[in-house]
């Protein structure tokens, strides 16, 4: 009577003195227990056998998770407390610029986000939840946003994004990301998001529990990290209501089918594309994206016809002069030889005016090509 | 029929070997056979020792360990396309038996190459490469959560930028790139600019978020003054088919906005890359109608965003097919996939367009979709002032039940 061994090598004998050639993919299901151990390669049996006294021969490969996973190219730093990616930029991701799009980054920065979480084990479903957060039905929703590039990258550009996640007060967490260019390992963009907790069934928000905490905190830095750490930075400044007419609008703007994601919400990078739709053709061509900051106020459905609206907003120490923020709504901004604009942002529904997100955004001057 | 299709793709080769049809019956005997029953038969004869070590593969996960090298690089020379005609020739068979190995091993086992062989290992960027001695253009994309449309696969338009990244990367990876549209350097000197008059897409499965699929893209002529780019794309892992499609484009002169024909310098350059192969999807030739204000589902009011416009603030063609479906009738998005697509590209528009789309659902009846199998639509996008941008006709199919489920699940055990 053959007593099934218990331990890892002696599993592999058994297996080569049935004379099974393959790979035992079967044994090794759980795959912590496999490091370690590995198999024959298509040996006669004799060259296992020595392999009793420790030595190992060949490392299984074990074919378990998906091809995604084995090629996925990001994968948990070495204290497990962020997570990095890296991406390549692909052609339709590129805009009028010859470079990414802001959509294209901020899409980046939710894929890197949602593999994050799922390599630590929370939800794949798109919510991202952990188990506690199930049971009661709470789910993560955006509450700001903000997003700098210092320089785009092109088609073909393989970018690096690290992400990681920290508790922000009693009532959410926030996520921090930072970009690099994969090739000359250059900071080109960083990031900062912060997530409530909602009940999905009711929409109310809630506060983090301490359970909820403890589930997530452990994936944590302990130390607070921020990408970007300037006190003074756009990224927590208030976000004023644009004064009353603004600058420039475009009106009825409607949420496509492909702006739905998986849950059939509008995706948060929808509103990031609609921002920038208020905007002066004049800055568009002559400027760049710098920076945008995010705050969300409220759900957009499929059916809901969005506004977006955009005025002017003074640098620090200069002034908006009156007389140019006049004709036919062209909002002209201050001087175009100006190296950076600040404008501020609104997103409202169409009917009745509710806020859907403020927005601010930073530009500098396209470089000369 | 699909078999066949995708083995005579899979060696699209040399318009040099005359396809004077020897013995048409054979046609079926080799390539449609499912290849599993291919290798045991080949193993069994010990015919060679690199086909042996496939036999342990195939049914499962076995890692291949076996030392073949050589045939990988140049199977050229052992398959052309007519080697189904051939089948009384047993040398060549077997020549070319072990190639559909070797080719199909590689399709399914790229990942557990040993880093010995760096170069056949799946690039990790998915920045693609040349295959099939030159002809064909091979490129991997992982699917990333934000391709996911609102079924919870990867939406009809991410399958189309995927087309157009690897017919991009395909010229570029070709030498060919003479600026970032697929114009050879030639063809930027003249002016002249290759666009896509006619688009067919045949969709068997859609692949969802974490697939990685395959995706094979090669040219051939279409007449006399215009080209053909063909796409076969496979599930990475299982090499199961996931879609086809054939694309037709002309050249025109993008200062003039006239079509041109092929100069001869341009047709120097491309023509080695002329594949003599059989469209991947067939022609679907019926006559496209156009629609007018009777069709059924009208939306207007469609523009561009920024997000849509290429360098030259085009709207990118991919964009189209979204708007096209914007007029869809809800329950057909509900109840059913988009499982074929035919477009004819008439004009272009830009960041001031504001269009129209349409669509009349030919056949079924709406109330009653429950019970429809295939669904049929016809569609019109167009500006304001009735000029055609895309003609089209839709084919769709009842979801596949386990679509909703797809993504619900939580990862079994962390890496």
């Amino acid at each position: 009577m053959l007593k099934l061994p218990c331990n890892g090598v002696d599993r592999v004998h058994l297996m080569s003195q049935c004379g099974f050639m393959g790979r035992p993919t079967s044994f090794f299901t759980g795959r912590s227990s496999v490091k370690g151990f590995r198999s024959t390669k298509a040996y006669p049996v004799q060259a296992v056998a020595s392999a009793k006294d420790g030595a190992v021969v060949n490392r299984v490969e074990a074919d378990i998770g998906s091809l995604a996973n084995r090629l996925r190219l990001g994968s948990l730093s070495e204290d497990g407390l962020s997570y990095k990616e890296k991406f390549i930029v692909r052609s339709y991701e590129v805009g009028i610029n010859k470079t990414a799009t802001v959509e294209t980054v901020a899409n980046l920065l939710q894929e890197v986000g949602c593999n994050h979480a799922q390599i630590v084990g929370f939800s794949t479903d798109g919510f991202a939840t952990t188990t506690t957060m199930r049971k009661y039905h709470l789910i993560w929703v955006t509450a700001r946003m903000h997003i700098e590039v210092y320089k785009y990258p092109a088609w073909s550009d393989v970018v690096e994004i690290e992400t990681w996640c920290q508790a922000e007060g009693r009532a959410g967490t926030r996520r921090d990301f930072i970009i690099k260019d994969y090739a000359t390992n250059e900071v080109i963009g960083r990031a900062t998001s912060k997530w409530v907790m909602m009940n999905e069934d009711t929409r109310r928000l809630q506060k983090v529990s301490d359970d909820v905490r403890d589930e997530f905190l452990v994936y944590c830095p302990r130390e607070l990290r921020l990408a970007i750490p300037e006190e003074n930075s756009n990224c927590l400044k208030k976000i004023p209501k644009l004064g009353d007419p603004a600058h420039n609008s475009r009106l009825g703007l409607m949420p496509r089918r492909s702006d739905l994601d998986m849950n059939q919400h509008v995706n948060n990078v929808a509103y990031i594309g609609w921002v920038p739709e208020s905007m002066p053709q004049e800055i568009i061509d002559s400027y760049e994206l710098q920076s945008i900051t995010l705050d969300y106020r409220r759900e957009c459905q499929q059916n809901d016809i969005v506004d977006s609206l955009t005025s002017v907003e003074a640098l620090e120490g200069a002034e908006v002069v009156p007389e140019l923020k006049s004709t036919n709504g062209s909002g002209k901004a201050m001087d175009d030889k100006q190296e950076r604009q600040q404008f501020l942002h609104l997103l409202r529904l169409s009917n009745e005016g509710l806020e859907i997100n403020r927005g601010r955004t930073e530009w500098r001057k396209k470089a000369a090509r | 029929m699909v078999a066949t299709a995708a083995t005579s793709s899979f060696f699209p080769v040399t318009s040099s070997s005359s396809s004077d049809s020897v013995g048409k019956s054979s046609k079926h005997g080799v390539s449609s056979a499912n290849l599993g029953g291919y290798k045991s038969k080949q193993s069994s004869n010990g015919l060679n020792i690199k086909a042996n070590a496939a036999p342990s593969k195939i049914n499962g996960t076995a890692v291949t360990t076996a030392p073949v090298k050589v045939e990988n690089d140049s199977p050229s020379q052992h398959h052309p396309r007519t080697f189904i005609n051939q089948l009384p020739d047993w040398s060549m068979l077997l020549a070319a038996v072990t190639t559909i190995f070797l080719a199909a091993e590689k399709q399914w086992m790229m990942l557990d190459w040993k880093p010995r062989r760096p170069d056949m290992l799946v690039d990790p960027f998915g920045i693609g490469k040349i295959v099939q001695d030159g002809l064909v253009f091979r490129q991997n994309f992982s699917i990333r959560s934000y391709e996911i449309g609102a079924d919870k696969t990867a939406s009809i338009e991410t399958l189309m930028n995927h087309l157009q990244e690897t017919a991009l990367n395909h010229v570029k990876t070709a030498g060919l790139l003479g600026d970032g549209f697929g114009s050879t350097p030639e063809m930027c000197k003249k002016n002249l600019i290759w666009v896509v008059t006619r688009m067919q897409v045949v969709v068997d499965r859609y692949p969802t978020w974490g697939d990685v699929v395959q995706v094979d893209t090669w040219v051939s002529a279409a007449g006399k003054n215009g080209m053909r780019r063909d796409w076969l794309v496979r599930d990475a892992k299982t090499g199961e088919i996931l879609t086809r499609a054939s694309s037709v484009w002309v050249m025109m002169n993008k200062l003039t906005r006239k079509l041109s024909k092929i100069p001869e310098e341009v047709r120097g350059e491309i023509e080695h890359y002329f594949v003599n192969s059989d469209p991947v999807v067939d022609e679907d030739n019926r006559k496209l109608t156009k629609l007018d204000d009777s069709a059924e589902y009208i939306r207007t009011g469609l523009s561009p965003r920024w997000n849509d416009l290429d360098v030259n603030q085009h709207v990118n063609n991919v964009k189209y097919i979204g708007w096209i479906l914007e007029s869809a009738p809800q329950p057909i998005l509900e109840s059913h996939e988009l499982h074929s697509m035919t477009l004819e590209y008439r004009r272009e528009c830009g960041r001031n367009s504001v269009l129209q789309s349409l669509t009349s659902v030919s056949g079924a009846d709406i109330g009653n979709l429950a019970d429809s199998g295939f669904v049929e639509c016809k569609h019109l996008l167009r500006l304001d002032d009735g000029a055609e941008i895309v003609r089209g006709r839709t084919g769709w199919r009842p979801k596949p039940i386990n679509n909703f489920d797809v993504l619900n699940q939580f990862p079994s055990q962390s890496t």
